[in-house]
């Protein structure tokens, strides 16, 4: 089902390693720039655009490299490696990962933008459903509104954002989606 | 580009508009009515705040103290020891928004009469 642009392993190596810097860079970005909003783990989700893509041009699994990998990175870089920030953040990119995945295996056809919906909406939710744990009390569950209602909104930018990107791709990359 | 949504995108996007509306009046019919007070929970124990008496609450989190403030307005977050202020911005505790410090494990949030937690909320 999926026909990547050059099956060459260097050029995948290449493209994974590409994609988890750029993820990494995006996530730190967003860390640093950008204030957090007042729901826990809410967010731009900007590094799941390089997740998305390494997805659509690389695979799943590859994929799965870039976004925990991106997660450490970053975890590393603001301190929080090990913490209950860290916890949020890497159930967040897991679960993000495996909706966007069981989506890419579906009959129906998304999209980047199907595929980083899914992803938002799935890590919205597995935040929430974290925080709950780490606080232990269901006060998180009631923000699930708010995190949903971003989740469409960045989901929806950041999947036009892909498309864009893949638009202008030189070689002919594409899978799953384009 | 061909088409800018695919249908499976619009169907994604339908669905979760949908979750989302329908996310808000379940979470505040989840959030119970008020008798006047508040809960704090935290790592440390459980506070519970009478909201007519303006009172400041110095609560221990994980790693640090969250101080809250009951005013004329409500109950709100006014410093919190991590780095983010997530809960400072939350602003008041109100129906359906618990104003929560995730790295700290502490949580502000009404009391429902009768219950005192949510059980689930249903969307």
């Amino acid at each position: 089902m999926q026909s990547r642009a050059d099956d060459l392993p260097t050029r995948v190596v290449a493209m994974t390693a590409l994609y988890l810097a750029l993820a990494s860079v995006l996530g730190l970005v967003e860390a640093s720039f950008l204030p957090p909003l007042p729901i826990p783990g809410a967010k731009l989700g900007l590094a799941n655009l390089a997740v998305v893509l390494a997805l659509i041009q690389l695979g799943p699994w590859r994929a799965l490299g870039v976004t925990l990998g991106r997660v450490f990175v970053v975890g590393l870089a603001t301190g929080m490696l090990g913490g209950p920030a860290f916890v949020l953040s890497l159930t967040g990119a897991a679960v993000a990962w495996f909706v966007m995945w069981r989506l890419t295996t579906r009959g129906e056809r998304y999209s980047a933008v199907g595929l980083s919906l899914g992803g938002a909406a799935g890590h919205a939710v597995a935040q929430l459903v974290v925080a709950v744990g780490v606080i232990g009390s269901a006060a998180p569950l009631l923000l699930m509104p708010y995190s949903l209602g971003m989740a469409c909104v960045t989901g929806l930018a950041i999947g036009l954002a892909a498309r864009l990107i893949l638009s202008r791709l030189p070689q002919p990359a594409l899978s799953v989606a384009r | 580009m061909r088409r800018l949504l695919t249908r499976g995108d619009v169907q994604l996007l339908v669905i979760l508009v949908i979750a989302t509306v329908t996310a808000f009046p379940a979470s505040d019919i989840a959030a119970g009515y008020n008798d006047g007070t508040a809960v704090i929970s935290s790592p440390s124990g459980t506070t519970t705040v009478d909201l007519d008496e303006p009172a400041t609450y110095r609560v221990e989190g994980r790693s640090g103290v969250v101080t809250f403030e009951v005013s004329d307005e409500g109950l709100r977050c006014v410093d919190s020891d991590c780095p983010d202020q997530v809960c400072v911005r939350m602003g008041l505790v109100s129906a359906g928004h618990p104003v929560v410090c995730a790295p700290q494990g502490v949580t502000a949030m009404l009391s429902a009469k009768g219950r005192q937690d949510v059980d689930a909320v249903s969307r």
